[in-house]
């Protein structure tokens, strides 16, 4: 059973207990926390929600499939009336900064997991006070201990395969008997040929001031993919610590409707932008398994525009917004969504937009500020023919490098993680379909010479992205201008953005890094950083570009007070006692870990304090 | 031109296997053959196809005929794909078995033979994505269908380098 889609006049109606804005990851926990708990919920969600069916799902895979551009959003419809930006394709964004933000989201119901790879990585503890280790950005008003269980329900709901071992080499921590809900990924053929290439250069030093040396090491990324579930699994308990014992079954595959659901990953090899067979989560599947469906609305189509409040006490009374018939016109009508707690769950970069659009900039005058992304530098290379590496197979990542997540060199240069791409070097602007034109149209290949030319070209491509911190930075930030807006008349999302020389540096030791790995397996470097890509920058005399991570976060930072922060430790907002925050935007930092399972862990924490309020 | 004309689909199938490496079998495998000789068709009209099909057979007959490869070999560089009218059109031949995608004709082609209103860059159909023979030639799936199965990516491919024959 799903939850029920309903239409203006109904909710008209009805003074819901939670008004929660997204039906992505953030949202969807929220809407599932609270409606287990006899709760009433409303979602608005400014997508369409056509995926919520099998049927919608099938036709999201037919839309990539006739796709010529096979983007992150590709699966979708373009709809105007409710952009996602697209690595600038559509040019959602108004870039003003220095160097461009670029990625993209995607509003539609299931949020931007509806096209998220999947890595579901813990932060560090020492990620959690980076301004007093490092003297860098923010610290976190909370610990990785407070966090931490959490991560563990986050972990089971979206049901994570990976290492626990390899975690805790990385340094996460965890609690005795815990382990992963599934077993990790196996790595690659292709990692395994990388592998001897690290192994042979063993150790490198980092920084400069205090040089440090780092073991290599490679270790497999934990992923919210179906793999094998772990038999020594334990699901978080009534309290904090406990822990029962208690197999876990990822949601569909030993069902009767795994089809439904999600089956175990059979290397489809298209994790980003979409799993024909559902064993990626995506936050669907949280909102199909919610236990009292009649209890949660949604309201698609409907884009949230405004967040009014009571001026004598801050406390938001409702959210307007714009429901379209449509994504061929740009036909709207108005309603206006009541409840007793209101939750943004629209991504760092629309929460902060509708509350600056609502006038709403919050004491501290932080929101929308500070917005954070992960900028990756990708360096690429052939391997030799020697043997045949096969790459494009399997999930995009299975393995990297988790060595340089941690170290006093984050007192001069950002931590990072390396990737593998075993889905070939399509990041770089080369897919296999370019090689192919070249092959064809250029170099007039054809017959059983093309398909040399196609396995020399493309099964050989190794392509290591290095996904670097970017600490938060008041001056890089989301705001809104009338001269921008969409075709309802909303706004656009307005972005300053620049990347610090902190960052740079990890970037070009990176590229060092990479070139060394790159000679120890024989391969050839085909990196090439054009001047006109928009992210192109120099580094102390070399040029480079980065590509945007999609990991958007800290528009609406956590803090200890009114004036530090937008939010509390528990995402609700200082100014408005009956509004939360949730998703990446409350994180004041985001160390080298892709966003979605600490942002999922954070909802968790806050759905708490909602039935906290609503008791109240 | 009759899309149903026995003898230009017998062409434009020895034509294609020529071309793409591939097999008779294996292009009629796909299951897409018709699709494409009527797409292709649809594009650039009957005429110029046909001046392309019927350079193509009198080659392989007499290649057949005097028993030599190389008169094929040669012959398909020479006469078609170094040929300005009818090389882009066999590029884009090659190129639609393998990514079943349509690229719009170049430029120079364009303006030199007419642009052809239809003559735009797409994937003809969804269901023929999968088809398509870059990934047989690289020897893994289309991404997004026709999965191999859980934790094959962690074994050698199956694909090899060949040494060539024409």
């Amino acid at each position: 059973m799903i939850i029920k889609s309903v239409d203006c006049q109904t909710i008209s109606n009805i003074v819901y207990d939670v008004v929660i804005v997204g039906s992505g990851v953030a949202g969807a926990i929220v809407a599932k926390q609270l409606s287990e708990q006899g709760k009433t919920v409303l979602i608005l969600e400014a997508g369409t929600s056509e995926g919520l069916t099998l049927e919608g799902y099938q036709n999201n895979i037919e839309t990539f499939y006739g796709a010529l551009n096979k983007n992150s959003n590709s699966p979708y419809p373009l709809n105007p009336n409710a952009l996602s930006p697209t690595d600038n394709t559509y040019g959602y964004f108004q870039e003003k900064g220095v160097l461009p933000l670029s990625g993209s989201y995607t509003r539609i119901v299931g949020g931007t997991t509806r096209h998220w790879e999947g890595k579901t990585i813990r932060m560090l503890p020492e990620d959690f006070k980076l301004r007093t280790n490092y003297g860098h950005g923010l610290d976190w008003p909370i610990s990785y201990d407070d966090l931490m269980p959490y991560y563990r329900k986050a972990e089971y709901e979206i049901g994570v395969a990976g290492d626990t071992e390899e975690q805790k080499e990385a340094g996460a921590e965890f609690i005795d008997g815990y382990v992963l809900p599934m077993k990790k990924l196996p790595p690659s053929f292709l990692d395994g040929i990388v592998r001897k290439g690290i192994d042979q250069i063993e150790e490198v030093t980092i920084g400069k001031e205090n040089p440090e040396t780092i073991k290599l090491k490679l270790s497999t990324f934990p992923q919210g993919r179906n793999s094998i579930p772990h038999p020594d699994y334990q699901r978080p308990g009534y309290t904090d610590d406990q822990l029962i014992k208690d197999n876990f079954i990822p949601e569909g595959v030993a069902s009767v409707h795994p089809v439904e659901y999600g089956e175990r990953c059979q290397g489809n090899a298209n994790c980003v932008p979409i799993c024909p067979v559902q064993a990626k989560y995506d936050a669907r599947r949280t909102l199909s398994t919610i236990a009292f469906p009649e209890k949660v609305h949604l309201l698609s189509q409907a884009v949230a525009t405004q967040v009014d409040i009571n001026p004598e006490n801050g406390r938001v009374t409702a959210i307007n917004y714009k429901q379209y018939k449509n994504i061929s016109s740009s036909e709207y009508t108005v309603g206006t969504a009541r409840g007793r707690l209101f939750v943004l769950a629209a991504n760092a970069v629309e929460n902060a937009k509708l509350m600056l659009a609502s006038n709403l900039p919050s004491t501290s005058g932080m929101m929308g500020c500070n917005l954070m992304d992960h900028p990756y530098l990708l360096s690429w290379a052939l391997l030799p023919t020697t043997k045949i590496a096969g790459t494009l197979r399997g999930p995009q990542v299975t393995s990297g490098l988790s060595t340089f997540r941690k170290g006093d060199f984050r007192k001069e240069q950002c931590a990072f993680a390396m990737s593998i791409h075993n889905d070939g070097w399509g990041w770089s602007g080369t897919g296999a379909t370019d090689i192919l034109q070249d092959a064809v149209d250029k170099k007039h290949k054809y017959g059983a010479e093309l398909r040399n030319e196609l396995i020399t070209r493309i099964s050989q491509q190794l392509l290591l992205d290095f996904m670097c911190e970017l600490p938060a930075n008041s001056s890089n930030r989301v705001t809104v201008d009338p001269q921008y807006k969409d075709q309802l008349g909303n706004y656009r999302p307005v972005i300053h953005y620049n990347v610090p020389d902190y960052c740079k540096k990890t970037m070009a030791y990176a590229r060092k890094l990479s070139l060394q790995i790159f000679e120890s397996l024989g391969a050839k470097d085909y990196s090439h950083y054009d001047k006109s890509d928009p992210a192109y920058f120099e580094y102390e005399n070399e040029g480079y570009f980065f590509r945007g991570g999609n990991h958007f976060a800290g528009t609406h930072v956590m803090g200890t007070t009114k004036n530090n922060s937008v939010v509390d430790r528990n995402l609700r907002s200082w100014d408005h006692e009956n509004l939360y925050l949730v998703g990446g935007g409350s994180m004041p930092s985001i160390g080298s870990s892709n966003t979605t399972l600490t942002l999922a862990a954070l909802s968790f924490l806050a759905s708490e304090q909602m039935l906290r309020d609503l008791k109240a | 031109m009759d899309i149903d004309t026995p003898d230009l689909m017998e062409y434009f199938l020895n034509f294609s296997a020529a071309v793409t490496g591939f097999s008779r079998f294996d292009l009629l495998g796909t299951g897409q053959a018709s699709l494409y000789f009527s797409t292709i068709e649809g594009i650039i009209g009957g005429e110029i196809f046909r001046e392309l099909l019927q350079t193509f057979h009198e080659l392989y007959v007499r290649a057949n005929s005097e028993n030599d490869a190389s008169i094929l070999t040669e012959g398909i560089t020479d006469e078609i794909l170094m040929s300005g009218k009818l090389g882009p059109i066999a590029s884009n031949i090659i190129k639609l078995w393998y990514s079943a995608t349509w690229y719009q004709l170049p430029d120079p082609w364009r303006e030199k033979f007419g642009a052809r209103q239809n003559d735009t860059s797409f994937v003809v159909s969804p269901y023929a994505y999968p088809e398509g023979l870059l990934w047989q030639a690289i020897g893994v799936n289309p991404p997004g269908a026709k999965a191999p199965g859980y934790a094959s990516w962690q074994y050698p491919p199956s694909v090899r380098l060949t040494s060539p024959k024409n």
